[in-house]
């Protein structure tokens, strides 16, 4: 295997484009994307695919101004479905008896039209009114909900924060960082007026808030009886945050100097799960946890775990990433049934069991948010984005996902941060523009004999301002008998990212190696097809060929066995990153996926010295040691983190100009900051480092200095990761 | 012997003993004692003197302390124990006294001395008291406000120095961390679930476990939750600004729920953190009963009735007995620290001072039992509590009473305000806190009043030849500590003298204080009642009356006409006629809460009051002559008089029909019915200094005649003219409309039976 030889997306992520053209009226492939767009017609086809057959989902990706869903309200025709399979009405339905009646691309069932929506057709057979009709032009379409869509009124939104405020969260900075965050973020949380906020803190006890509108200040109630968890007030621990903004900002105001002198080390995080339980299961919501340290007391207290050697490379490994107390996936099960989406900011510099902590986010629609060893200095910046983020992204609130397919395809796995409510039926407590999904599907037993397989996605969900609504996502792909199809419309984006999801899903199970190795089987197996479909013609025995479409797929392949979740073994990554590293895989869309697994390696130093300010040069490198030159810089950006570069023999000048220091003094790089100084290169790599932060807005990129031969900074940060070089990946 | 008792604040029911058990029984009243074991006395002896030196004490194990009756050796510098008998030589610094000058506690006349105990130059100065306030928040707004503006009126009145606490609860129950200072916080407790004493410690982070985990050190972290009056004022204020009635739900058909107990439980939690020897108490502000967990007396269910006298009769109190053992035992926690609960209960409704009573009485607390927390009777009470100057209660702290008898008496026990400390000693038969020589009272003041009973069991072995004494000696030592925090040690030295003629019972009724043997035997009977299954008290009075009688009166056999009493008896069958109609033992009229009030009023009363209480006083008012006592019978009902009933509880101003009339019509208002103003106006001067003195402030009840209010007038009234007998009914006259016998017939009766042979 030639490794030079191998393409590598040095460009931007391509997505398939002759979809496009086939079928103009599927969704835009940022909310769906298949892993082929041929579907095979037969079992035995499908046989021969030895990747995976599957879709990826992206149900709130963040539209380009001009190309937002539409809105549409049927009024009193009441919202167009079939009546057997359910099915939403879409641009793929065709009008018969006059218009009369409407086929089901699903089912093929003949419904009526009601007299509402009625309309003639022309003589094409379309609709006359089509052009007034979004949800009979385009694949995504969001119908506002009527009232039998809920089982409830429309819940307000709702953000409950748990934060930890024992000595390691206050010493670290993380609270005094997380109450300004959150404070200065609270005009802009979605839903005002019907914003409902609330706060517990907690270290040996639980500490909640009275936060009545009336109150001068909040009162704080501390509860320290943990065996016997209660909530100390029938009400105003969740409160209109307009109503009781004075409150909560004289809370935020104290919160930081109210334990500036906690000495307190214990966390009783267990008893406060149950107690935010309590005050949200009444409404649903977001819950936000800030966790400092292993929790200790009560229910729930875990135990250090992970750090015996031995265990790894044998039948036990994979029990290390899951969680050991039941207690964490049965409170996972009540806050979904309660609509709670819990999101954890993990914090500690010592184990704290993500791999439990995780769960929580995992079976809410949730998030994990890891910050190893935090210090806020370091990355109180990162903290604050991503806090600021996760609370002002537009959200979708107590959601439920269902994915219909034409006959003969059905799914057989769900993959995402989602508790699966019946077979079919994803419930999502909340989730957001940062949250993708995969599925993967089967064939039946019998033959296709369609020619076009159609898939649609319907989201409903409760928007911030209250409303009832349904994200339709139409998708239509060609039935194919033949192989090379199939691989002709591979997208190699959704099939990494499918790919990715379910390896990681494997690490739960089994040991790492067996992990890495059913990714590096599947690829092989289906290269190996590939060349035993086109080596006779093109007599290239013996030589690596490849699809067009799936030019990258053995280099992603690669760099997700050598991510975080998978890569090497007990010494090589920490088992909380990789934990987190693994919940963080399970969520994210294709761009960033592919992104983390190929991260950008940039030279930036001639861009710098030039005088003219057009063209930055921001072309990507090979992931290998032998790009990087001695006098050069260069920027590596994964999309969570930059790292600089520094050759050792780059101009002084320049490192005096961006770094303020001299090398040759030996300054400590983890504590010098690269921005506003006042020159025309460090203004120009501040740019450079904005247009990549820019990019990529779901993280904040930390910017890590670091000079050729610092070791070990240089091999943790850099050298590890250029996985294209032999030991990239695994220590020693 | 000069008659001290006034100055010593002791009286007893006899004044002479005989000297054997048997000739004790057929007195049929018991030896008893009232005490006042820190009386500042009558005015006319003076206050005792304050000695600022350490007692003279004889050698162990004779306890007894230099006073009067020892006899003293001024040549030799010795002194004779009356207890013992021991010799002793006088100390060092004893050293110049003289038949001229000797020091005061050998002074005749000071029977009663108080020793202020020195302190050690250097030694910290004494702790400040403790308040821990404990409001009730199930209440309506109306009467939440009033609680609120009665604590606020009180924190103005503490010292300044003092230490206050704050604990409110409801359906769970709040310890409020006043050194908080960046908001306000509270330590939340569930209300259903018993709390002990460690944990508290523990979920306040008062434990040294606690603090050890959270890293405090050294200092026990009390001054978190206790503050200084003068530091936290603010912090309290705001509090009761923003203090809200319970937030909880109240389900249809139930009683909000009310957590008294853990309320109490964590006060006394709070308090078990200070230092040892700190006078505290609790000041409990209740306005229902408790319905969850400890202490809970009725369920939430408002279909279950608050138990009433039959249902303590027949059993039938689910309640009730658990209750009471969780009282007792959070009683037992405030004796060992030597805390005080005091309990102000407001409310139309009873709210468990029943059970409740024995947590108050062990640890000397105060008690009101008033309609709602903006009644005078509640309001006026509850400021007098924190009053100084010449108003204030004097409330001491962490008494310990030590009695030591002559040789051939033992103590049975007391009724009253106290703990037993359970230090061998005491006779063998137990009447109330006994088995003991030595008894705790946490809280106390120049009123408290306490009963000892004596039990005269002379040793099997006579005397020894020579030292056969004429007078018996009882030594009463009480050390606490004074409002201004300093230890004093209070004793009084009483000598009664033996009759040795048991053929004679003229000598004893000579000694009978028919006062205080009804005070006695009204204590005595109420506390059967509570502890004696089937206890007739009705029966068991008329039979202990008649055997008086037959002991003490002059008759011939079968002739009532013959009978005559004593005059130290004469009265004492009215007053049993009155206790059996009385509150104490007509207990059905009452709620038990009501009961349970009385009679912890009435065993901590001195005996002028508890008389007052058993047999009230009457005054009338009359154009013809100044203010004249009159009868209490219903017979001195007068359309022209105006009648002033003080029956301790209550003090009731009557206007009779015409006196009503005149009023109405204005005359008072008018000059040349100056005299009629004068009238109108003299009874309510009178009460007013009735109602000054007396704590708890009692009820005054104004009325007229045949008006609703009456009924508090007659209720008390000899029914001389009831419908049984209204024949002859005078004009203008009033009945009552009852069965009870009147005092005539009653008398007859007894008669009739004392004569029988
Ligand atoms: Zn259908
Ligand atoms: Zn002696």
């Amino acid at each position: 295997l030639d490794v030079n030889s191998l393409p590598r997306p040095l460009d931007v992520d391509e997505k398939p484009s002759s979809l496009t053209e086939m079928y103009p009226m599927n969704c835009p492939p940022r909310y769906f994307r298949l892993t082929t767009h041929a579907i095979p017609n037969s079992q035995s086809l499908l046989s021969r695919w030895h990747l995976p057959l599957g879709a990826v989902v992206h149900p709130l990706a963040e539209a380009p101004d001009g190309e937002e869903v539409p809105i549409v309200n049927f009024g009193s025709a009441g919202i167009i479905r079939c009546k057997r399979c359910r099915t939403y009405i879409n641009p793929y339905v065709t009008f018969t008896d006059g218009g009369r009646k409407w086929r089901c691309i699903i089912c093929s069932l003949l419904n009526d039209v009601p007299g509402d929506y009625f309309s003639l057709l022309d003589a094409s057979g379309r609709r006359c009114d089509i052009n007034d009709r979004p949800e009979l032009l385009k694949g995504s379409v969001e119908f506002v909900a009527p009232t039998e869509y809920m089982v409830r009124p429309p819940m307000p939104p709702l953000y409950f924060f748990l934060i930890d405020v024992s000595i390691n969260a206050v010493k670290s900075g993380m609270l005094e960082i997380v109450a300004n965050a959150i404070k200065s973020c609270l005009d802009e949380l979605p839903g005002f007026p019907r914003t409902q906020i609330g706060f517990i803190t907690f270290d040996s006890t639980l500490h909640f808030y009275n936060m009545k509108s009336s109150l001068t200040q909040p009162q704080m109630m501390v509860v320290a009886d943990l065996d016997d968890i209660f909530i100390p007030l029938p009400d105003d621990l969740l409160v209109n945050l307009s109503e009781s903004r004075n409150v909560v900002d004289a809370f935020l105001d104290s919160l930081p100097s109210m334990f500036q002198d906690n000495v307190n080390l214990e966390s009783a995080f267990g008893p406060a799960l149950r107690a935010a339980y309590m005050v949200m299961s009444q409404l649903g919501g977001k819950l936000l946890i800030f966790q400092s340290t292993l929790p200790s007391l009560g229910i729930g207290r875990l135990k250090l775990r992970g750090d015996d050697i031995r265990v790894y490379g044998t039948e036990k490994e994979h029990l290390l990433r899951i969680p050991e107390d039941p207690f964490y996936k049965q409170m996972a099960a009540d806050f979904t049934k309660y609509q709670i989406a819990v999101d954890i900011f993990a914090f500690s510099d010592k184990y704290s069991d993500m791999a439990s902590l995780g769960t929580l986010a995992k079976y809410t629609g949730g998030q994990v948010y890891h910050y190893p060893a935090f210090q806020g200095h370091i990355h109180g910046e990162k903290l604050r984005y991503e806090l600021v983020r996760d609370l002002t992204r537009e959200t979708a609130w107590e959601a439920v996902m269902r994915i219909r397919c034409g006959k003969g395809v059905r799914f057989t796995s769900y993959h995402g941060h989602a508790m699966l409510r019946s077979t079919d039926l994803m419930a999502l407590p909340a989730v957001d523009c940062d949250k993708g999904f995969a599925v993967q599907m089967a064939l039946e037993e019998t033959l296709l004999t369609t020619q076009t397989i159609y898939f649609q996605v319907a989201l409903l969900y409760t928007s911030s301002s209250g409303e009832r609504r349904i994200r339709i996502l139409t998708s239509a792909a060609p039935v194919v008998a033949d192989l090379g199809e199939m691989y002709r419309q591979a997208d190699a984006g959704a099939t990494v990212c499918l790919l990715s999801k379910l390896a990681v899903e494997k690490t739960l199970l089994q040991k790492l190696e067996d992990a890495r190795h059913s990714v590096q089987l599947r690829i092989v197996k289906s290269l190996r097809e590939y060349r035993n479909l086109h080596a006779v013609q093109h007599r290239l025995v013996g030589r690596l060929i490849y699809p067009e479409s799936l030019k990258y797929l053995a280099l992603y392949g690669l760099a997700l066995c050598k991510s975080l979740p998978l890569r090497g073994g007990y010494a090589d990554v920490q088992l909380d990153e990789r934990c987190a590293a693994g919940y963080n895989m399970i969520i994210l869309p294709i761009k960033g996926l592919v992104k983390l697994l190929y991260p950008s390696l940039i030279r930036v130093d001639e861009s710098l010295a030039k005088v003219s300010n057009d063209g930055d040069s921001m072309k990507r490198l090979p992931l290998t040691a032998a790009c990087l030159d001695p006098k050069g810089l260069y920027i590596y950006d994964d999309g969570f983190k930059f790292v600089l570069w520094l050759g050792n023999m780059l101009s002084p000048d320049m490192v005096v100009d961006l770094l303020g220091v001299d090398l040759s003094s030996f300054p400590d790089l983890s504590r010098v900051t690269i921005i506003g100084r006042d020159n025309e290169a460090s203004r120009k790599l501040t740019r450079i480092l904005r247009k990549l932060s820019e990019s990529n807005p779901s993280f904040h990129q930390c910017c890590h200095i670091v000079r050729q031969g610092e070791q070990p900074r240089e091999s943790i940060l850099l050298l590890n990761n250029l996985i294209e070089d032999q030991n990239s990946g695994v220590s020693g | 012997m000069a008659d001290t008792a006034g100055s010593d604040g002791v009286r007893c029911t006899f004044d002479v003993w005989p000297r054997t058990k048997i000739d004790a029984s057929k007195c049929v009243v018991p030896f008893a004692a009232v005490i006042s074991p820190i009386a500042s006395s009558s005015a006319a002896a003076g206050d005792p003197p304050v000695l600022p030196y350490l007692p003279l004490r004889c050698k162990p194990p004779c306890p007894a302390i230099l006073n009067p009756y020892c006899r003293v050796d001024f040549s030799a510098k010795i002194w004779i124990c009356p207890f013992c008998f021991g010799r002793h030589h006088f100390p060092q610094h004893y050293a110049a006294i003289s038949e001229s000058s000797f020091p005061a506690e050998l002074f005749p006349q000071y029977t009663s001395v108080e020793y202020s105990l020195p302190v050690h130059p250097g030694s910290p100065p004494p702790p400040p008291p403790v308040f821990v306030f404990v409001l009730d928040t199930c209440l309506i707004e109306e009467e939440l406000g009033f609680v609120k503006s009665a604590v606020r009126r009180a924190l103005g009145l503490i010292p300044e120095h003092a230490l206050v606490g704050f604990v409110s609860f409801g359906t769970q129950a709040h310890a409020h961390e006043l050194g908080f200072t960046d908001l306000s916080k509270v330590y939340v407790f569930r209300g259903d679930k018993e709390v002990t004493k460690d944990q508290v410690l523990e979920q306040l982070g008062l434990s040294v476990a606690a603090r050890v985990k959270v890293g405090g050190m050294g200092v026990s972290g009390v001054d978190r939750f206790l503050l200084p009056a003068s530091d936290c004022e603010f912090t309290l204020n705001a509090l009761l600004d923003e203090l809200e009635m319970d937030q909880w739900p109240v389900e249809a058909g139930n009683r909000v729920s009310r957590c008294t107990g853990v309320a109490l439980s964590l006060a006394a939690g709070i308090l078990s953190a200070c230092t040892q020897g700190t006078g505290a108490r609790i000041i409990a502000l209740v306005g229902g009963p408790c319905t969850v967990g400890p202490g809970m007396i009725v369920s939430k269910d408002l279909s279950e009735p608050v138990r009433s006298h039959k249902d303590l009769d027949k059993d039938a109190a689910p309640h009730f007995h658990k209750a009471v053992r969780f009282y007792e035992n959070l009683a037992k926690q405030l004796v060992t620290q030597g805390h005080v609960l005091d309990l102000f209960a407001s409310a139309l409704d009873q709210v468990g001072v029943a059970e409740m009573k024995v947590i108050v009485e062990r640890t000397g607390g105060l008690v009101v039992l008033a309609e709602s927390f903006g009644h005078p009777v509640f309001k006026d009470s509850f400021k007098r509590v924190f009053e100084d100057g010449e108003q204030s209660l004097g409330l001491s702290f962490n008494g310990t009473l030590d009695i030591h008898c002559s040789k051939d008496i033992k103590i049975q026990g007391i009724i009253g305000p106290c703990t037993s400390l359970e230090k061998k000693g005491g006779a063998d038969t137990v009447i109330g806190q006994g088995n003991t020589t030595s008894w705790k009272l946490c809280g106390l003041d120049r009123s408290t009043c306490l009963t000892v009973f004596f039990d005269i069991s002379p040793n099997e072995r006579p005397n020894q030849p020579g030292l056969a004494n004429e007078n018996l000696y009882i030594q009463f030592a009480t050390s606490y500590q004074n409002p201004e925090g300093q230890m004093r040690l209070h004793v009084t030295t009483i000598a009664r003298r033996w009759v040795n003629n048991t053929a004679s019972s003229e000598e004893l009724a000579e000694g009978f204080d028919q006062e205080t043997a009804a005070v006695v035997m009204a204590r005595y009977t109420s506390l059967k009642m509570e502890t004696e299954e089937e206890f007739d008290a009705t029966r068991y009075l008329d039979r202990s009356l008649i055997r008086i009688c037959s002991k003490f009166g002059d008759y011939r056999k079968d002739d009532p006409a013959s009978f005559t009493l004593n005059p130290s008896f004469s009265i004492f069958p009215q007053f049993m006629f009155n206790l059996r109609r009385s509150q104490f033992i007509q207990v059905f009229n009452n709620s038990p809460d009501e009961t349970a009030y009385f009679r912890m009023l009435l065993n901590r009363e001195n005996v002028t009051n508890s008389l007052v209480m058993i047999q009230p006083s009457l005054i009338s008012y009359s154009f013809n002559s100044p203010p004249v006592p009159t009868l209490l019978d219903v017979a001195s009902i007068q359309v022209d008089r105006i009648l002033l009933l003080d029956a301790y509880f209550s003090v009731v101003i009557f206007h009779g029909l015409t006196i009503a009339q005149w009023r109405n019509m204005g005359y008072q208002n008018q000059p040349e019915h100056q005299a009629f103003t004068q009238l109108l106006q003299a009874p309510h001067e009178d009460s007013q200094m009735i109602i000054k003195d007396r704590f708890p402030v009692p009820r005054l009840v104004v009325c007229d005649q045949h008006g609703s209010q009456a009924r508090f007038l007659l209720a008390k009234l000899n029914p001389s003219v009831s419908y049984n007998s209204a024949n002859d009914l005078a004009p203008g006259s009033d009945i009552i409309f009852t069965d009870d016998v009147s005092l005539q017939v009653f008398i007859e009766h007894l008669q009739r039976l004392v004569v029988q042979s």
